[in-house]
């Protein structure tokens, strides 16, 4: 990856609709994380923690947001795309599509999930898009805290004397990292093309980059994650990840359905 | 998990005084670091700082607000 450009212009119809899916799936998560987040600003295990996330809830849901509005650049209007779509056409990564059950997977949640999303932000903020370049770079400062509190807490958790803890945290940790490899991966002919478009980074690199980044801390649970294999089953090229999709109540929240109706413009 | 006391000081210009501007509880520094950016977040800071409460010596008297941290540790 090289110099960056403004213009989408010279694109071809293949590299705009990938850069779309690209756009759409690092802000469909963005939203999502928020929202996973925002559970847990009651029901955290301190004030602190709670004021914590509901903190990095409005992070992402800025991020989002600022990510979204890019696709103006592609004459897409983000309104739309923000407000119409169903459950069934997020681009969110799969392991957000329910919530997390317990302060763990919250913890294995900051750490696993937000980190496997900065790496893929990372990726497209050092590629070609101009956009991108300029904009990303702020929320990867604020991510850096996101970070912080996740592999403290991880640690904390990690190393209590509680079997219970590290029971949840294990398991959080295995089910999300295969899943999570290969969102990154994006074993497809869209992402190789993004990156051969310098838009992006290859998905091996990405994913050695999120390897690098959890590798110490997966291991104080005995976690080796240069062992742990990449997901199986179904996977959508439209959408840049697994066949599934968000649940339908979590989706009406990020529209805001509910009280729309009383949005007055 | 036992969580430690940490006063939060800022200051929103370089020349600015270093001011008390609350604390936070938190397990260890790096919790402290993220709960006192993200609790105290309603000015753009030039700087914030945390320090554990029973690292503060008390200097002149002994029933100051921050003078009961010592006790706390073993």
């Amino acid at each position: 990856m090289s110099e960056t450009t403004t213009s989408v212009e010279g694109m071809d119809d293949a590299t705009r609709s990938g850069l779309k899916r690209l756009i759409l799936t690092l802000a469909d998560s963005k939203r999502l994380m928020g929202l996973r987040y925002s559970d847990w600003l009651v029901g955290a295990p301190s004030i602190e923690a709670g004021i914590a996330v509901s903190s990095m809830a409005q992070d992402e849901w800025g991020h989002a947001r600022l990510i979204y509005a890019m696709l103006k650049d592609l004459d897409v209007d983000p309104r739309e795309v923000e407000h119409t779509r169903s459950a069934e056409q997020y681009a969110s990564v799969d392991v957000l599509d329910v919530p997390f059950p317990d302060w763990a997977a919250v913890v294995a949640g900051m750490v696993m999930v937000d980190g496997a999303i900065t790496v893929a932000l990372d990726a497209f903020c050092r590629g070609t898009f101009d956009p991108a370049c300029s904009r990303i770079p702020k929320m990867l400062s604020e991510e850096a805290f996101h970070r912080s509190l996740g592999v403290a807490w991880y640690k904390r958790l990690a190393g209590s004397g509680s079997e219970e803890a590290k029971h949840l945290l294990r398991r959080a940790t295995e089910d999300a990292l295969p899943v999570l490899l290969r969102w990154l991966t994006a074993p497809d002919e869209v992402s190789s093309g993004l990156a051969a478009a310098g838009l992006t980074d290859p998905g091996d690199a990405q994913v050695a980059a999120f390897r690098d980044a959890i590798r110490g801390l997966a291991a104080t649970l005995g976690v080796d994650v240069d062992a742990v294999g990449v997901a199986e089953g179904a996977w959508d090229p439209g959408r840049g990840r697994g066949s599934g999709h968000p649940q339908e109540e979590a989706v009406e929240r990020a529209r805001g359905d509910r009280n729309r109706m009383l949005f007055v413009e | 998990m036992r969580e430690h006391v940490y006063d939060v000081f800022a200051r929103k210009s370089r020349g600015d005084p270093l001011a008390h501007i609350g604390y936070v509880d938190a397990l260890d520094d790096e919790t402290a670091r993220v709960y006192a950016w993200k609790t105290y977040d309603e000015e753009n800071w030039f700087e914030m700082c945390v320090v554990r409460r029973s690292a503060i010596v008390p200097v002149n008297r002994d029933d100051g607000p921050f003078a009961g941290g010592r006790s706390e540790e073993p």
